[in-house]
């Protein structure tokens, strides 16, 4: 006990306010992570940028090597509008290969759906957006390569 | 003669069907599997592939399960993992089906019709039946789909845990406008 009132804090004290401070930390990075939201895709940095026909020629060429190159990376893809479509409230552009019917198509992030509504068809443009690979569609017996979160590349 | 008359038939025929298949590679497929713990999981996905053939009531529906936008990244992440989707190994969900009594609707002519479908949910590689009511708009030769559902996520091999934090149950609402 005399040990103790020399150093101020009991051992006890310590460990309690180490818990405290390690509770208030996990807390705050848990709250960090559920809180977190994806950041304005116009201000990110992409890591390829790709003309929107080679880009579904690599695909078709071989799509599990290019999902693993492109997928969830946020890519720059060059082009000509060759649809608008609606999607709910919003619209989604498309860039599509007339030859194979397989198509880019892009999804607009939320503060950037009015710009998508402005764009018209036969408009050389740059889209940046998040991509989410593709699938083969037994639909349509073409390759959709799609992208979420997209936004103008200015 | 005969030959031309075989011939004007399959044109005709065959211009009968596609005529009847109402498109679009914009249909909207929403998840919602939020708690009153975790307001969350929940995403949409506005690239779904869609296709309803008016004639003979065929639906189909394709869309990348990776193309699910969330708004918070750990949980998107989460979501497309090996634990959950597997969005690597199983890149899409797939629904393939029709509307029940097709013959009952004349979709050639505007009106809303309150339909059944019936089909195959493939999630993970696992099919499951489900039956839905769904209601069709016709509006000058375009149909505007709209259904919603819920699934039991354990029939997709997927496990929620017992956190609270995820509905084994998801709701999940389909919006489409073919043309």
């Amino acid at each position: 006990m005399e040990a103790t009132k020399k150093n101020g804090w009991s051992w006890g004290k310590k460990i309690l306010v180490a818990f405290v401070v390690l509770f208030l930390l996990g807390g705050a990075g848990f709250w960090y992570i559920m809180n977190e939201e994806f950041a304005d895709t116009s201000s990110a940095k992409a890591a390829y940028t790709v003309n929107a026909m080679d880009l579904i020629q690599e695909f078709q060429q071989g799509d599990s090597a290019a999902n693993k190159k492109y997928a969830e990376q946020i890519v720059t893809v060059n082009g000509r509008i060759t649809e608008i479509e609606t999607a709910d409230t919003t619209a989604n552009i498309k860039f599509t290969d007339t030859l194979t019917g397989s198509y880019v198509i892009f999804d607009f992030q939320a503060q950037h759906a009015n710009d998508a509504k402005a764009l018209k068809v036969g408009d050389s443009v740059s889209l940046k957006g998040s991509c989410s690979g593709s699938i083969y569609s037994q639909l349509r017996k073409a390759h959709m390569i799609s992208f979420k979160r997209a936004a103008i590349n200015n | 003669m005969k030959k031309t008359i075989l011939f004007l038939s399959l044109i005709a025929v065959c211009g009968g069907v596609f005529a009847q298949a109402k498109k679009t590679t914009s249909a909207t497929v929403a998840f919602d599997a939020t708690t009153p713990t975790d307001a969350l999981p929940k995403a949409e996905n506005k690239t779904v592939i869609a296709e309803i053939d008016t004639k003979s009531g065929q639906i189909g529906f394709e869309a990348a399960v990776k193309n699910f936008s969330f708004t918070n990244p750990t949980i998107q992440e989460h979501f497309n993992s090996e634990r959950w989707l597997n969005s690597t190994q199983y890149p899409a969900f797939t629904f393939m089906g029709k509307i029940n009594d097709v013959s009952k609707y004349n979709f050639a002519k505007n009106g809303t019709y309150n339909v059944t479908v019936t089909g195959l949910l493939t999630v993970k590689d696992k099919s499951n039946t489900v039956t839905t009511p769904a209601t069709i708009v016709v509006k000058n030769g375009a149909l505007v789909a709209n259904a919603s559902f819920s699934i039991v996520l354990a029939d997709y091999g997927v496990s929620v845990g017992n956190s609270g934090k995820i509905a084994g149950e998801p709701k999940i609402t389909v919006a489409a406008e073919l043309k």
